[in-house]
Formats: structure tokens, C-alpha cells, sequence
């Protein structure tokens, strides 16, 4: 009863809160209706100022660096943090895997998977994609492998340690970017402009590429290690 | 309008599942759809109905969306994702200790 | 190459490499590390004591302004980190805090010293990028931030009870998160702008209704982060758990940097008079003034000296933010006092409690028996920062709450002026029921005094850093309570920036 009582009191409560703000919300105006100083800037000068054809991109790397840099050091503290709540002496593996099939088809799929990882990071300036994403699938590669082939595979190719130093050298790319940006531009993390070049290549947009490659190995590094971190309790029973 | 009320409907029942439920792995269900709900939110209120704020070579583009909403929106979903792996990973620290994830179980997380 | 103010980004940066560095550390000895650690904060501290001693003229006559500016100079859209004296005031005793913090901590920690400094350094690279900050986004992240590197080190040392508090605190700062995101996305949807000085100049511009939505959020995280009546359960056991460094860290820095985000928030970029207008501040007012009070009892029956301690700090901690409502001068001198007091007695007490329980089986009050025989001069300085907590005349909190008496009588405010009153008479008897204890029964002899101060020669020998930290502290109560006057100049400087946040705008929009 007591229970009961204080279920229906919290949804009470809710469904008030969710009626003040809906009418609240519906007093906004319509988006193009509001004040946009800054988004007009970038639509206007960003492919200018940056080089880089994705905006979104320009926004996250270039304009707003410095919240990315707070961001993967958000992801580096929290891998961080996981392996210290979950490290044990020993990482039990296991070398029990699926199927035949499913082992074989991985195999010839892997490469292009990876590909397509390292696609999505470098072209992160031109198209939809970038460090995050594309550090993502990177993961998923590792994360495929432990359950196809069982942990050891991977354990046995890419061990923690090649891991940690994958997701430090990623971190350090960023912050050493950054620094040069005071020696060579005169601003944390301005755009380094010496490695500007035409507009639309591979290689443009000044340091945002190599940004997105620090960004994409620690973000896919990380996650890896946050996954194993994460199945060590599942395996103790293979041993 | 529709959006707004999605956005407070999905809100609502992750501030629910946040609060009221007593699974704990529910709780943290709750915690990324009120997340997500926000998020969920913020795109498609910042649609215009523009192009995506990609150029493209060689053309004259229409009206774009605004990208800083997007840009923020994707630090904050890495963000809700670290936060949800560490939770997770207290909540397997947990169970190892206590042997259940349920609330109710657990002296202390009563309130 | 523009070196302008090129330390307000060393400031946040440098411990980022440190921290990283540290997790390379892995094959280093101890020495070596510890050295790095000392060394890293140090020059922190030496940067903002720099800082301050460089633009002393410029402080005194509360023109002092520093800014930096990342990327792009020339366009709308960049990030700002800007320095005036309320920020300078606090980084300054952030830093010293912290100082002292990481030096004990070299001896305190024993085991994985190398993720424990990582987290810690990137711990103070938030602190120092939320203290500075001129965005609101970063300001979020930063927020965030902290909140996620300190639950690893809540949970350091992998028991059940720790690794619920770290869940918990973990559940309690997101969620609070969480609404301090919906109102900088409403902010920003609103005004096209997300650079605090930006907001404070146009804010008016928002409808009566948005703008409530938007302070009530901003207010919902703040109570959430500050532990503030309804809704801290999670704060006494997140800093009871933890080793005792962070509970010095979190009881003793993060809740002032909270207090300075909100007078960040609700004084530069919204001005106060919407809390006003929209009947908001009296209501937090009491609300906090009720989470004093209900700290002060809770921490009767605490049974825990490391719980009491933290319901302690919900009391201060209400009675600060209270006395900052009030929005006089005299209260704001008060409070801006008192944080520098509760800073320094509430990070002594937890280290002094953290070298006390080194050797009893727990924190409880049972075994903390003949514990003040056993370690004589550490539990006298004990004993000297909790009447500092309570209130006694030579020392700095008595100077602090007697300013905040002063302000509450003043504004002709009489129940917060009773609870700061009944705050310090109900500590005294909570102190005085652990010191009791702590002195009942003589198991062994221990050092006798003469001997302990002998030890004392090797003040900062590899074996007596955390005994000398924590008589620094001590110290530091005493000094600053007899020449509190010291604190005057950084204090009212910082006074001067909240009672004219024009200045503030101004000069951040101004280039």
C-alpha cells in the first residue's frame, strides 16, 4: 500500500512537471525565429576560416577544440577509472570461440571493417564522420574478436599494454597539437596553419585531420579497454 | 508541438525509471533516456529543414542546419557514454559483492 | 608566438600532461613519482601565487583582469578563459589546498599510486578550467568532469560500502548533470550564444517563463552538486568512503568550487535580480538554512567520525550559501570568509582523521578509544581545528562565523542567525562527544609529548609529511585567525566583482 501510495504520488508529480514544462516549451518560438549570431558566422565564414568541409566537424575540432580536449580527457579519465575499479592481477582469457563459419566469414570481413574504421576518422573534414565515430568501429573490431575467437585471440595480438600506449599516444597527438598551436599560431589549439592545402583533399583543413587520427585511436583504444576491463568476471569460469 | 512532447514524454519516463524503479541496471536505462530524450530534442528542434552543414564540392548549397547544436550534442553523448560504463562497471563491482543489483536488496540505497 | 597570458591555459593544461604522463608511470619508483607529483602542483601553485604577485597593484585596486583567448581571436565564436579577482581568490586557496593535499597524499597512498595521481591531476585540471572558464559549455564539461574522475577515487579502495557511495555520488552528479545541460541548451537556443558574458547582457530578453525554467534547472543541479537539504543523502557517505586526501578534496575544495560556479552563474551571467523578482532566493535562502540545521543534527548521531565530519560540511555548507543569498556586502564578506575558513579546518580534519585511523580497526566511535594517548600532538591539532569548526575566538572560524552572525543580523534575517548560532552550539557537543572518546582509556603509553616534538626535526622527512601537513593547516587556523585582516584585501576585491558584474562583461566582450 505504502508502496502504491508513493507510485502514484511520483507520477503525480511527473505528469505536473511534464504539463509545466510542455507549456513552457511550447512558448519557444520556431528555431528561425530565434537569435542564431553565431551559427550564421560559421555557415558564412567556417569552409573559410577552416578548411574543412564539414561544419560539424570545424565546430568540434577547430572552433571548440578545447571542449574536445575536455572530452577525450573525459573518456581517458573514465578508462582510466574503470581499469583501476575493475583490475585484477591477471586477465583470465578464454580461447573458446564460435563456429567454424562464423570464425572464417569474420576473417575476410575484418579488413574491410578496419577500413572502413579508418575511412570514417580521416575523412572526417569532408564527410559525415570523424575521431569519435570512426574510433567507435575501431572498437567493435576488438569487441568482435573476443566473441568470435575468444579473448586470447585478441588478448594474444593487441595485449592491454599496446592498448594503453595506442590510447595515451592518442592523447598526448591532441595535447601536442594544442601546444604547438601556442608556439606556431600564438593560441592553444588554433588551426596550425602551415599544413593548410587545397581545399576538399585528404590532407587539408590544416591539424583537424590528425586531430581526428589521435582522437579516433584513443577513443577506439579506449573503448576496448573498458570492454575487457568489463568481461574479466565472464571468463574466470574457463579457467 | 510533436517534438516537445516527445522530448518531455521520454524525459519523464527515464526521470521515472531513474527514481522509481529498483533494478539498478533500470536506473542507468533511465539515465540515458533522459540523456537521449535531451538529445533527441536538441536535433530535431535545431532542424530547419536545411541540408546537412556538410559542403560539398563544387556546389552552392541551400540553407544549412545549425551545426553547433550538433557539435555539442555529440560531446555530450560521449559523455553520457562514459558515464554509462563507469556506472556499469560499479554495478558489476557491486553485484560481486553484494550478489544482486536489486535496490531494495542493498542496505543503504534505500531513498 | 604571443605569450599573453599564457598561464591561464598552463593552468589547466599542465596537469592534463602530468596526468597522462603519470599513467606511463607504471616502471617508475616511488620517489621519482612523488617527486613529479609535488613538483606538477607546485608549479601550479607558484603560477597563480605569480599571478597574484605580479598584478598586485592591479588586484588591490580590483582592476585585475586576465584573459585568453583559444583559436580564432577575430571571430564571435571561441572560447575565453578569463581571470578577474573572484576567480584569482579562488584558484589562489584551491591551489594552496590542494598543495598541501597532494603532499600528503605522497605518503598516505600506498598502492596503484600512478592512476591515483592520473586522476587526481586531471581532477585539478577540471577545478582550474571550471575556476576560469568563460563558456557555459565548458563550464558543463568541466562539471561533468569532476564529477567522473572523482568516483574512481571514491571506490579506491574496493570495498562494498565504497563502491555503493561511488554509484550513488556517480547517479546523484549526473543526474544534476543532466539539468545543468537542459538550461545551457535553452540558454543557447534562445540567444544564439554560449559565452557567460554574452548571456548576462541579454538575458533579459527572455520571456518571464523560459527564464524560470532556465534558473530553476541551473538551481536543481546546484542543490544536487552542493548537497543541499532534499537531496543529500548521497554527500555524507561519498565522503565518508573515500580515502582520506579526497575526502579532503571533495569536502574541502570541490564544494567551494561548486559554491564559486554558482556565484559564477547567478551573479555575473544571471543577474541576481531575477531571483528575485521571480521569488526565488528567499526559498533557497531557507532551504538551505534548513539543510544547515538538519546537517548539524544528522552529524549528532552520527556514529562515524568520518560521516560526522561530512555532515558537518552539509551544515557549513548551507549556512554559506544562505549567507551569499542574502546579496549584502557584509554577507558576502562573511561568506567568501567563511569558505576560506571551512576550506582550511574541514581539509585538516579529514587529513588529521585520515593519519588518526591509520592504525584503529574503523572509523567508528567505539574504536576510537584512547586514540588521543596514542598520538598525542597530531590529536591536539585535532582538537585545535575542531574548535576552529566550533567557533573559538583565537582562531579563523570564529572570525568567519562571527561575520557571518553579523550579516544575517544585518539584513534582519533572526533564523539565520539562529542557525549559525545553533550550528556552532550543536558541533561543540558533537566534537566534544569524539574527543571524549578519544582520551577515555589508556590502553598503552605511547611517545610522550617531549618525545613527539623531538620527532619533529625531520619536519619534512619522507616519514613526517603527513604530520607536518597537517600541522600546517593547524597553523595556517591559528595565524589567519589572529591576522585575518590579511584576508581583507583578496576578499574585498572579490566582493568588488560581484556587486559589478558589468566589469566582468565588459571586459570579456570587449576583446
Amino acid at each position: 500500500m505504502n508502496k502504491l501510495v508513493k507510485k502514484t504520488l511520483i507520477t503525480a508529480v511527473l505528469a505536473a512537471a511534464a504539463f509545466a514544462l510542455y507549456y513552457n516549451f511550447s512558448l519557444l518560438p520556431g528555431y528561425q525565429d530565434l537569435e542564431k549570431g553565431i551559427s550564421d558566422y560559421i555557415i558564412t565564414y567556417g569552409l573559410h576560416d577552416t578548411g574543412s568541409l564539414n561544419l560539424i566537424t570545424a565546430v568540434l575540432y577547430d572552433y571548440r577544440a578545447f571542449d574536445s580536449l575536455g572530452e577525450s580527457t573525459v573518456i581517458f579519465g573514465a578508462v582510466s577509472g574503470i581499469v583501476l575499479i575493475l583490475s585484477r592481477k591477471m586477465l583470465p582469457v578464454s580461447s573458446k570461440g564460435l563456429s567454424f563459419i562464423v570464425k572464417r566469414t569474420l576473417g575476410i570481413m575484418t579488413p574491410f571493417i578496419a577500413l572502413f574504421g579508418f575511412y570514417v576518422i580521416t575523412h572526417g573534414h569532408l564527410s559525415p564522420g570523424g575521431g569519435f565515430q570512426g574510433g567507435v568501429i575501431l572498437a567493435a573490431i576488438s569487441i568482435i574478436f573476443s566473441i568470435v575467437y575468444g579473448s586470447a585471440f585478441d588478448y594474444r595480438r593487441y595485449s592491454p599494454q599496446t592498448k594503453t600506449v595506442l590510447e595515451t599516444g592518442g592523447a598526448l597527438t591532441f595535447l601536442v597539437i594544442g601546444l604547438a598551436g601556442i608556439v606556431m599560431e600564438g593560441a592553444f589549439l588554433k588551426n596550425l596553419g602551415f599544413l593548410t592545402a587545397e581545399r576538399g583533399t585528404l590532407i587539408s583543413a590544416g591539424s583537424i585531420p590528425y586531430i581526428n587520427i589521435g582522437v579516433g585511436f584513443k577513443v577506439g583504444a579506449g573503448l576496448a579497454i573498458i570492454f575487457y576491463s568489463m568481461i574479466q568476471k565472464t571468463f574466470e569460469e574457463d579457467f | 508541438m510533436l517534438t516537445n512532447l516527445i522530448f518531455i514524454i521520454l524525459f519523464m519516463l527515464g526521470f521515472y525509471a531513474l527514481i522509481m524503479k529498483t533494478n539498478l541496471i533500470k536506473n542507468v536505462i533511465g539515465l540515458n533516456l533522459m540523456e537521449a530524450a535531451i538529445f533527441f530534442w536538441v536535433i530535431s528542434f535545431s532542424d530547419i529543414g536545411g541540408e546537412v552543414s556538410i559542403h560539398k564540392f563544387g556546389e552552392t548549397m541551400g540553407k544549412f542546419n545549425d551545426p553547433v547544436p550538433q557539435a555539442l550534442t555529440l560531446t555530450g553523448i560521449v559523455i553520457g557514454a562514459s558515464t554509462a560504463a563507469l556506472l556499469l562497471t560499479l554495478i558489476i563491482e557491486l553485484n560481486k559483492f553484494s550478489g544482486t543489483i536489486d535496490r531494495d536488496q542493498i542496505e543503504e540505497l534505500n531513498d | 608566438m604571443s605569450l599573453m597570458n599564457i598561464e591561464l591555459i598552463l593552468l589547466t593544461v599542465l596537469p592534463v600532461l602530468i596526468a597522462v604522463f603519470m599513467c606511463f608511470s607504471t616502471n617508475f619508483n616511488r620517489h621519482s613519482r612523488n617527486f613529479i607529483a609535488v613538483m606538477g602542483v607546485g608549479i601550479e601553485l607558484a603560477l597563480v601565487i605569480s599571478l597574484f604577485v605580479l598584478n598586485f597593484e592591479a588586484v588591490k585596486n580590483s582592476n585585475f583582469f586576465l584573459q585568453y583567448t583559444l583559436g580564432y581571436t577575430d571571430t564571435p565564436f571561441v572560447i575565453n578563459l578569463a581571470m578577474d579577482n573572484l576567480s584569482l581568490f579562488f584558484s589562489l586557496i584551491v591551489t594552496s589546498a590542494i598543495f598541501l593535499i597532494v603532499i600528503f597524499s605522497t605518503q598516505y597512498i600506498t598502492a596503484k599510486e600512478n592512476i591515483y595521481f592520473a586522476l587526481f591531476f586531471l581532477v585539478l585540471a577540471s577545478i582550474q578550467g571550471s575556476i576560469l572558464t568563460a563558456d557555459l559549455f565548458t563550464l558543463y564539461l568541466f562539471i561533468e568532469a569532476i564529477t567522473i574522475f572523482t568516483t574512481p577515487l571514491i571506490s579506491f579502495e574496493k570495498t562494498e560500502e565504497t563502491t555503493r557511495a561511488a554509484m550513488q555520488y556517480l547517479f546523484y552528479g549526473i543526474t544534476g548533470g543532466v539539468f545543468f545541460f537542459i538550461s545551457m541548451i535553452l540558454i543557447y537556443f534562445n540567444l544564439g550564444t554560449l559565452k557567460m558574458a554574452a548571456v548576462a547582457e541579454s538575458f533579459a530578453l527572455i520571456s518571464t517563463p523560459m527564464q524560470l525554467t532556465i534558473i530553476i534547472f541551473f538551481l536543481l543541479a546546484l542543490i544536487i552538486k552542493l548537497g543541499i537539504f532534499p537531496i543529500h543523502f548521497w554527500l555524507p557517505r561519498a565522503h565518508s568512503a573515500c580515502p582520506a586526501p579526497i575526502s579532503a578534496l571533495l569536502s574541502g575544495v570541490l564544494l567551494k568550487v561548486y559554491l564559486y560556479i554558482f556565484m559564477r552563474l547567478f551573479w555575473t551571467m544571471i543577474a541576481f535580480d531575477f531571483l528575485v523578482e521571480l521569488h526565488l532566493s528567499d526559498f533557497v535562502l531557507n532551504l538551505a538554512l534548513v539543510s544547515s540545521l538538519i546537517g548539524h543534527v544528522f552529524a549528532l548521531q552520527a556514529d562515524d567520525l568520518k560521516k560526522m565530519l561530512a555532515y558537518s560540511s552539509i551544515g557549513h555548507i548551507g549556512m554559506i550559501l544562505a549567507v551569499l543569498l542574502l546579496n549584502t556586502e557584509a554577507a558576502f564578506y562573511g561568506g567568501l570568509l567563511h569558505i576560506t575558513a571551512h576550506l582550511m579546518m574541514k581539509s585538516g580534519l579529514f587529513l588529521s582523521s585520515g593519519y588518526l585511523l591509520q592504525t584503529t580497526l574503523s572509523h567508528n566511535i567505539n574504536d576510537l578509544r584512547g586514540i588521543g594517548h596514542t598520538n598525542r600532538l597530531v590529536f591536539a591539532a585535532f582538537i585545535i581545528i575542531c574548535l576552529g569548526t566550533i567557533g573559538m575566538p583565537p582562531l579563523i572560524g570564529f572570525v568567519s562565523k562571527w561575520y557571518v552572525l553579523l550579516a544575517f543580523l544585518k539584513a534582519r534575517h533572526f533564523f539565520g542567525a539562529f542557525v549559525a548560532a545553533a550550528g556552532s552550539i550543536i558541533a561543540l557537543i558533537y566534537y566534544l562527544r569524539y574527543i571524549s572518546h578519544a582520551y577515555e582509556t589508556v590502553k598503552e603509553d605511547g611517545k610522550s609529548i617531549k618525545e613527539e616534538l623531538l620527532s619533529l626535526k625531520g619536519f619534512f622527512s619522507s616519514t613526517n609529511k603527513m604530520k607536518s601537513v597537517i600541522y600546517i593547516f593547524t597553523i595556517l587556523i591559528i595565524i589567519f585567525g589572529l591576522g585575518f585582516k590579511i584576508l581583507e584585501m583578496p576578499i574585498n576585491t572579490a566582493i568588488f566583482e560581484l556587486l559589478n558584474p558589468e566589469k566582468y562583461i565588459e571586459l570579456v566582450l570587449g576583446g
